[in-house]
């Protein structure tokens, strides 16, 4: 399902491999279900360290497309496989 | 002599010893209960020191000051409604970055605060050391090292923040400076704001109506309509100059300044090998050994507690019976001695014969997990088959003490983010069978038809949740959240802590469970009195005998079980005049009185925990809901067994 953004050469959080790293370059937000704010989540994965340009490193994710766990800012962050899709990042050799 | 009474606010990040330090200042002098009208837990407690009387109020773990989260939109409320007179803010030493990141944001409170810089011992470990001067210097606010749990330093922060107290001037806190093209907008919005007077300072509300923070633009808009739009047009401006969102930009440019603060304040110097920690959380979170650990760990805790529990349960009722001769004795055997005993006295016995036995060592364990990290592992774990019935991960916790007893699951769905997921959970944990029915499930069908019967009621009491859950999920209205959860670094937890976490909880417990349990327990001994039994088997007989196919007694033993879900069992047998149930139901009648008495209501204490934290409203819906569900899935079930059978 990973589709790849040649142009800006971005892709989801979730292609990246175990203990690769790339540089968030945005975050999608969500398809939006007509009420509720996708604001949000958006906001709260900010708040939470994941601003464009912050260094990600996927650790690994939980069997069966379950969440990813990946370290930001030093810290060890574990994230819903749905919310990391949203996340776009660049890799550094690529 | 008069005291002079102080209060201080402790503030910061989810787990970076919060709550140890504030179990060290407080001692058993502590109040935990809720918000008014939020589901956010509020823990004050007081002290005396040098000659004042402190209240201190423990915030709820956050990282942010947005309006994320309840507990955020608590938090900023209470620092700028209550202002308390300095904040004390616990700091994670070893994850400096993301810490001070909240920080900052309280510092645009501009509220008095010192620092309690918390578990140097473990940065120290992972090879972070801290210039404690320089810090203090960037930060403009004092800087006290800790090691809350083995009490180092806590002495030297309370010093330190009645010194700040006493200084009276608040210092000037190094406000975060912003890139040039937000701070020309903050000023241009702070002009607009001079004659705005809202709870915030003017600054706060400038970043915030940038940000685009809905709370803050509802309180603008009352006083002047015409500010908040003229925000949006300059955050509008930021977001085409930077290519992001403005809160984007100013989110960002907040953690660049804090993560410059911390690589300017600590040096790191690397650890030669991984700590136990990094160890225990690689097995922890494996993807074969994780669940593995995680299973085991959970048979292990239900297999004790219930052994356990079921024992000392056994144990105290005899014991406690004893006293019936005496208090009836005293108050003589008529109808006023039924009153006593078997409506107040009866009731008391079943809380405690609950309390001792379940729910103190299912605290103890709980907080040991979740203070030593290991919570937020399961969550992590658990997170895609939560998923499945529309919550997250976190969510498991609430549902796993469920099996236990659904009054703490109850009261736990509060680690969920919004009010929404904390109903569903609550609803969702409800539906799962208690040690309570427990009991009715082996002691009727596992004994009488066979474990796998047994077993089988508990696989579709999954798929019921799981079914429920969803259905419920796609009904109430508002957005999922997913996952975002910090897992960190594995610790040793405080014992003290953990014994006043759980004694504090349990006090919760008894107040809220046992005067229903008591007053329900009377009614009933009234209704027995009053001869009114044998009216409601009457009346209830149409459900129970014709559309459930149980004996007409049955209905009186559900009513008692709604005090405690294994009253029914034993009202039963004696109605019954049998515990061999083989003699008088039939397979099928077992099975569907015990699927009955496994969803029809929440016990009244659960009904309570329920009230408690989502008002009567909801409550009054779950527990009807939940009796004409079960209801009609007795009878259905009784249609469909017969065909078996």
């Amino acid at each position: 399902m990973e589709k790849r953004n040649l142009e800006k050469c971005e892709v989801p959080l979730t292609a990246l491999k175990d203990k690769e790293t790339g540089t968030v370059t945005s975050i999608k937000s969500g398809r939006g279900r007509g009420r509720g704010r996708g604001w949000g989540f958006e906001k709260r994965l900010m708040d939470m360290g994941l601003t464009p340009g912050t260094k990600v490193t996927v650790v690994k994710s939980a069997p069966f497309h379950g969440p990813v766990e990946v370290l930001v800012r030093g810290s060890r962050l574990a994230l819903g496989r749905g919310m990391a899709e949203r996340i776009f990042v660049e890799t550094a050799n690529e | 002599m008069t005291q002079k009474k102080l209060l201080i606010a402790l503030a910061g990040n989810a787990n970076v010893g919060k709550s140890v330090i504030f179990n060290y200042l407080t001692g058993l002098h502590q109040h935990i209960g809720n918000w008014p009208g939020k589901t956010v837990e509020r823990a004050e407690g007081t002290l005396h020191f040098k000659g004042y009387t402190i209240d201190i109020i423990d915030l709820p773990g956050i990282y942010s000051l947005s309006t994320y989260s309840l507990e955020e939109i608590v938090s900023r409320k209470y620092i700028t409604v209550e202002r308390p007179d300095v904040v004390i803010n616990v700091v994670d030493a070893s994850v400096l970055e993301r810490n001070l990141f909240f920080t900052l944001q309280l510092m645009e409170l501009e509220t008095p605060m010192v620092i309690a810089l918390n578990q140097v011992d473990m940065a120290k470990n992972k090879g972070i050391q801290i210039d404690l001067k320089k810090l203090e210097k960037l930060l403009g606010a004092p800087v006290v090292p800790t090691v809350a749990i083995k009490g180092i330093g806590i002495t030297k922060l309370l010093e330190k923040a009645i010194e700040t107290i006493e200084k009276g001037a608040v210092e000037k806190h190094a406000q975060a400076r912003y890139g040039e093209e937000v701070e020309e907008r903050i000023s241009a919005l702070m002009a607009m704001l001079s004659n705005v007077q809202v709870l915030y300072p003017p600054r706060y509300v400038a970043i915030k109506l940038l940000e685009g923070d809905e709370e803050i633009e509802r309180e603008v808009k009352k006083i002047d309509p015409k500010i908040v739009p003229a925000a949006k047009k300059l955050a509008d401006e930021i977001r085409s100059l930077h290519g992001h969102a403005c809160s984007t930009v100013i989110t960002s440019e907040r953690y660049e300044l804090a993560g410059c603060i911390a690589r300017n304040a600590q040096k790191l110097v690397f650890p030669i090998k991984p700590t136990w920690g990094e160890r225990l959380h690689n097995i922890t979170t494996h993807r074969v050994m994780g669940y593995a650990i995680l299973a085991s760990s959970l048979l292990l805790i239900f297999y004790s507690i219930f052994t356990f529990g079921g024992y000392t349960s056994e144990l105290l009722n005899n014991l406690l019976y004893e006293l019936e001769p005496i208090v009836k004795g005293a108050v003589g055997a008529g109808v006023a001695g039924e009153l006593v005993w078997g409506g107040i006295f009866e009731g008391i016995i079943a809380g405690i014969t609950i309390v001792l036995p379940y729910i103190i060592p299912f605290y103890l364990i709980l907080y040991f997990l979740e203070n030593s990290g290991y919570l937020s592992r399961i969550a992590f774990l658990m997170d895609n088959v939560m998923h499945k019935m529309g919550l997250h991960g976190k969510a498991f916790i609430p549902l796993m003490l469920g099996y236990g007893c659904n009054v703490p699951a109850c009261l736990g769905c509060k680690i969920m983010e919004t009010q929404r997921e904390r109903l569903l959970a609550a609803f969702v944990t409800t539906l799962v069978p208690c040690a309570a029915r427990t009991v009715i499930i082996l002691g009727l069908v596992g004994k009488f038809l066979g474990f796998q019967w047994a077993l089988t009621l508990y696989a579709f009491n999954l798929i019921v949740i799981f079914a429920l859950g969803r259905l419920a999920f796609k009904i109430v209205p508002g957005e999922p959240t997913a996952l975002i959860m910090e897992m960190p670094d594995y610790r040793l937890p405080h014992a003290k802590t953990i014994l006043k976490q759980t004694w504090f909880r349990v006090v919760e417990f008894v107040k809220i469970a046992f005067p229903l349990i008591i007053v329900g327990s009377l009614a009933l001994k009234l209704a027995e009195i009053a001869g009114l039994l044998d009216t409601l088997t009457a009346v209830l007989s149409p459900v129970t005998v014709l559309w459930l196919g149980l004996p007409a007694v049955a209905g009186i033993t559900l009513i008692f079980g709604i005090l405690r879900k294994e009253l029914a069992l034993i009202m039963l047998a004696t109605l019954l005049r049998t515990t061999n149930f083989a003699l008088v139901l039939s397979p099928v009648q077992m099975i569907v009185f015990t699927l009955v008495a496994m969803f029809y209501i929440p016990c009244t204490a659960t009904i309570a925990a329920l009230v408690k934290e989502f008002g009567w409203k909801k409550a009054l819906f779950v527990t009807v809901f939940e009796i004409v569900f079960a209801i009609i899935l007795g009878g259905i079930a009784l249609r469909l067994l017969t065909l078996v059978i």
